[in-house]
């Protein structure tokens, strides 16, 4: 008897790193579905590519436990992708927003294509 | 029309190509030059002596250093912050994610370049700062973060980075 418990109580502890991560319970699922798709729009800044949902760096682990806190007070995506940029800069959003510079950024590609297209079919008009 | 839609096919593959070469070769600490300054957040905390300190323990030239005693590369930079204190240059520590018991240990083994170093054992501060690990580096000027260094600080980040905007801010004030 006291055999098989000190087995058990030992098979225990040896899991005890498990207890170190956070358990996120949300109140609805939608909680759940808007947290998971922010972890997986904020870039990791210790790693060279990957957001925080696919790394388990410490600091990516702050990132997630603190978007966690701010879903569950009820803070915005767009409150909460603030917060995490004004903090680790613009660098963090892997969705960079529709203003500035990154206009060249989404629709750079585009012009690119059209201009393509244009020289592709003068040069056939020709 | 020919001649030049075929010096088009020539040139434009050519700048594409200097122009990605150029961004790639971008010295990765040199991007730090157009870093831009923001205020220093908010804070009221314990130093490692028990002392209270806030935002304004930060006024005049400051360098705010994130150590820890478990950070190899902290030891490795160690000597340097060490002979800047030497020089009067004024280093605040911000001890991360620590033990007080273990970083007191650490300074007396090693030395202590810090004038007080912050206790932030679950690294709130940090977080606010947007450190992502120690060691960490920010030049700060009456309450304004105007430069940051990720990774270890020599004689090379220094001279490169901080004195031109230590030089710059004491020609102006």
């Amino acid at each position: 008897m006291l055999k098989k418990l000190i087995f058990i109580l030992s098979v225990c502890s040896l899991s005890v790193p498990a207890f170190d991560q956070m358990i996120y319970e949300f109140d609805d699922t939608l909680q759940e579905k808007r947290f998971y798709s922010l972890i997986s729009e904020i870039r990791c800044p210790k790693c060279t590519s990957g957001s925080i949902a696919s790394s388990d760096v410490p600091v990516s682990r702050d990132l997630k436990n603190k978007v966690y806190e701010l879903i569950i007070s009820g803070s915005s995506d767009q409150e909460i992708k603030a917060y995490v940029s004004k903090r680790f800069g613009d660098f963090s959003n892997y969705r960079p927003a529709l203003a500035g510079a990154n206009y060249f950024l989404w629709f750079g590609p585009l012009i690119f294509f059209a201009l393509m297209l244009t020289v592709f079919f003068y040069k056939r008009g020709t | 029309m020919n001649l030049i839609f075929r010096f088009l096919i020539i040139i434009v593959p050519i700048l594409i190509l200097v122009f990605f070469t150029k961004v790639l070769l971008i010295d990765e600490d040199n991007k730090l030059i157009n870093f831009e300054s923001k205020i220093f957040p908010e804070f009221e905390m314990r130093d490692l002596n028990g002392n209270q300190v806030s935002a304004q323990s930060l006024s005049g030239i400051k360098i705010l250093n994130v150590w820890a005693s478990w950070c190899i590369t902290c030891l490795v930079e160690h000597p340097f912050l060490s002979q800047l204190s030497e020089k009067n240059i004024e280093i605040v520590g911000l001890n991360y994610k620590d033990t007080d018991s273990k970083a007191i240990a650490w300074l007396q083994k090693h030395g202590n370049p810090y004038i007080f170093s912050i206790y932030d054992p679950r690294g709130d501060l940090a977080f606010d700062l947007g450190v992502t690990g120690a060691p960490e580096t920010f030049l700060i000027f009456d309450n304004e973060i105007i430069a940051h260094v990720q990774g270890e600080i020599n004689q090379q980040k220094w001279e490169s980075i901080f004195l031109p905007l230590i030089n710059n801010n004491q020609d102006q004030s």
